[in-house]
């Protein structure tokens, strides 16, 4: 059998375009380097169908194939799910303790211990000043005010960090309720429905592509890059169904096995979360619900407050043997120097017996740094301390985890402008030599066709 | 799986390691410009309120080297009264050997009975000597003077520190130590004659009526009693000295504690200078030197080397 003599500019032709498209690839590699969540892709080669020459075509008698040049398969794009899961993981950890962190830390800054300004300070000079009226046996005016001075100063202090305290706590809710707003006609809800929106958008996309066979890479980058964002707010469980479209759901870190779905197919099914806040998600939502949540951490420190202003207010009129302090509920927030003295310190009764008696003033200042107020005061701020300590260590494992992860995804998908660029070279070369095996060709087409034939002309 | 390094890697490596560094040196900056190794209590948990219970202790232990220092004035107060009682007593007595001889006549008695009678006044006198206000023989009645002047001998005071059953004038000197510093005037001068005690005030006001009637032998009886009475004074005094004795001790051990408490709290809460400016230094050098590789990592490239 004969083969065609332009079998071979066809099968250049097919090279320098085979080649082309892996520029093509690697430019847009390039161009991409720096695209979040993009992940590089390869033009996957293989040889040509051959040329098949029947048996008797060639000498010896059997048959054979001619190769003919090369095909590009598919563009696929390089990437590991399992990596993928893995940063997911610890994304949600991150952003768990990024935001307990954050929330604690700001209740550390209340009560600005240990310095002049905490509450530390103001029962020193609070036990002080009972001290100094124990000391006036007569003429006890002005020790009397200041005993009334310095108790308002303290319930003022105790009232400002609680209020504080109730303040962060009340933030960092909203910031969580912010987080996981539903939407609703008028209104993309918030961050966690906005994300929900997207991908379900992307999966109608894709589910389109998708079931006429082609791949979508970028598209798939793009709901990649979403799912590692939504890892941030909560643990994320993502199913994917055989026409493209990916299930989104969180699910719940203690009740094993509940979920709550955030997309479903081509529908964004995010409902905000269960009734009561009764769930954890970890991640973000989680970390910020923990901290601000009924009988959360916050809860529990303006609960440890009232304690200690409740033993105090106890104490200190047990001591005084009368109503020095008035407090309400919570106590740390209602607590204040009985208002009849505050109008009239002078009423200040210092002792049980005649006029030199200061045995009361003497029992309220020997309460100073007792087992009532000083000691649980000061274990509540190291406990505050070790909260925060143990957040800001977590949260700084979760971010070097994240980054280990990150790093080893970015191994196998990132974009190594070296790499690219020695592609670069490579692919230039093998079109430019393509190029040349064309021109080779042609310079035998043209002795066979323009020179063949021509003796003696 | 072989290592891939790709651009965005060494990028983020980059800038995770000058975070970090610069994020030390944020803190050793802090620390050394307020001197303080704790700032927080995350800094550390338990320091930080080890710290705060120093902080409690020390101003504590200020507080009662006030009180003390008060209870000081209380008792050299008390010192001065009964010391200002004493010498009148003795000069009483003094007069009272002088007109209990027989030689003595009725005129030079009726004299010194006179001269007796001023002695009760300035020895009534020294009794109310008052600190900061308050009477110190007064017991708890710190208001009211304890003798007043002319022929009422009663003590306007109470029994308080004295009888145990009533707070008398307590001072905090140390944790949990409370100290009764007060001497009642009662114990001292008694209620004169008509409650018959046998005291300062009734033995002198007897010697007056005496001296008046020319009593020879009676006023010897009445100089024997007097001596009784010379000799409480001096007890009463050595157990006020013996008060001024343990607040001086009292003092100097709570400036001892003082000094050890600011000690401890020092070595806990303030940053080591020397050691925070040191590691400053080389934190700042490994800054810099990472500065410098990032910068050489980050700008290199194959491009720099194909044509």
């Amino acid at each position: 059998m004969a083969i065609s003599s332009f079998f071979g500019l066809q099968t250049s032709l097919r090279g320098l375009l085979a080649q082309q498209r892996l520029l093509d690839t690697t430019g847009h590699n390039i161009a991409n380097a720096s695209t979040k969540g993009y992940s590089r892709q390869e033009a996957t080669l293989v040889a040509a169908p051959a040329l098949e020459i029947p048996s008797g075509g060639i000498a010896g008698g059997s048959g054979a194939h001619l190769g003919a040049g090369v095909d590009v398969q598919a563009f696929r794009r390089i990437r590991d799910q399992f990596v993928d899961l893995q940063y997911r993981g610890q994304n949600t950890n991150l952003g768990e303790w990024a935001a307990r962190a954050g929330s604690l830390e700001r209740a550390e800054g209340a009560l600005s211990e240990p310095g002049e300004n905490g509450i530390n300070q103001q029962l020193t000079e609070f036990w002080n000043a009972w001290s100094d009226l124990s000391n006036a046996n007569a003429d006890r005016g002005a020790a009397a005010r200041n005993v009334v001075e310095k108790g308002i100063t303290l319930a003022d202090s105790l009232k400002q960090v609680r209020a504080q305290i109730d303040m962060v706590k009340g933030q960092t809710y909203a910031e969580y309720a912010d987080l996981a707003r539903p939407a609703a006609p008028g209104d993309t809800g918030g961050e966690v429905a906005q994300i929900a929106q997207s991908i379900a958008e992307l999966n109608d996309t894709i589910k389109r592509y998708i079931t006429t066979g082609d791949i979508p890479n970028d598209l798939l980058d793009q709901r990649d890059q979403l799912l590692d964002n939504l890892s941030e707010f909560g643990q994320v469980s993502v199913d994917a169904q055989a026409d493209g479209t990916i299930n989104v759901s969180f699910v719940d870190k203690v009740a094993s096995g509940t979920t709550y779905p955030v997309v479903t197919g081509t529908t964004a099914s995010w409902a905000g979360p269960p009734a009561g806040d009764a769930w954890s998600p970890g991640g973000r939502l989680g970390g910020l619900l923990d901290a601000s949540k009924p009988g959360g951490t916050l809860d529990g420190y303006l609960a440890s407050l009232d304690t200690i202003a409740g033993n105090l207010v106890t104490a200190v009129n047990t001591a005084y043997n009368g109503t020095f302090f008035t407090v309400g509920v919570p106590a740390a927030g209602t607590i204040d120097v009985s208002a009849a003295l505050q109008a009239n310190p002078l009423a200040l009764d210092a002792g049980s017996g005649a006029s030199g008696t200061t045995d009361y003033a003497l029992a309220v200042a020997q309460l100073r740094d007792g087992a009532t107020v000083d000691q649980p005061y000061r274990a509540f701020v190291a406990q505050v301390g070790s909260n925060v300590r143990e957040a800001i260590r977590q949260e700084s494992n979760a971010q070097v985890l994240t980054d280990a992860v990150e790093n080893r995804r970015q191994s196998v998908s990132g974009v190594s402008l070296d790499e690219e660029m020695s592609n670069l070279v490579r692919f230039q070369r093998a079109y430019q030599a393509s190029a040349r095996a064309m021109s080779t060709l042609d310079e035998m087409l043209d002795v066979l066709i323009n020179r063949t034939g021509r003796v003696g002309l | 799986m072989s290592t891939r390094i790709t651009t965005s890697m060494v990028q983020r490596n980059v800038l995770a390691d000058l975070n970090s560094v610069s994020g030390k040196l944020t803190r050793l900056q802090m620390k050394s410009a307020s001197g303080k190794e704790i700032s927080r209590p995350s800094d550390d948990p338990f320091h930080a309120s080890q710290a705060m219970a120093m902080r409690q202790s020390l101003e504590a232990t200020r507080q009662h080297q006030r009180n003390v220092q008060d209870a000081q004035g209380w008792a050299d107060m008390t010192e001065d009264a009964l010391d200002d009682i004493t010498s009148n007593a003795s000069l009483a007595r003094d007069l009272l050997v002088q007109a209990s001889t027989d030689s003595a006549d009725p005129t030079s008695r009726k004299s010194i009975a006179a001269e007796m009678e001023q002695l009760i006044e300035a020895i009534k006198q020294g009794a109310s000597k008052s600190y900061r206000g308050s009477y110190v023989l007064s017991g708890a009645e710190t208001t009211s003077r304890p003798y007043a002047g002319g022929a009422d001998d009663t003590y306007h005071g109470d029994e308080a520190g004295f009888d145990p059953t009533l707070p008398g004038i307590v001072r905090e000197i140390g944790p949990g130590v409370t100290m009764t510093i007060n001497t009642v005037g009662r114990d001292v001068l008694g209620d004169g004659q008509t409650a018959n005690d046998n005291k300062l005030l009734h033995v002198l006001r007897d010697a007056v009526d005496h001296l008046n009637a020319g009593d020879g032998p009676s006023l010897r009886a009445d100089l024997s009693r007097l001596d009784t009475n010379l000799d409480h004074i001096l007890e009463v005094r050595a157990a006020n000295g013996a008060r001024a004795q343990r607040l001086e001790t009292a003092l100097s051990r709570l400036q001892q504690t003082e000094e050890s408490t600011l000690g401890q709290l020092s070595e806990t809460e303030d940053a080591d200078i020397a050691k925070t400016l040191i590691e400053l230094n080389s934190q700042t050098a490994a800054y810099q030197a990472a500065l410098r590789a990032g910068a050489n990592l980050v700008q290199s490239s194959l491009m720099d080397f194909l044509r």
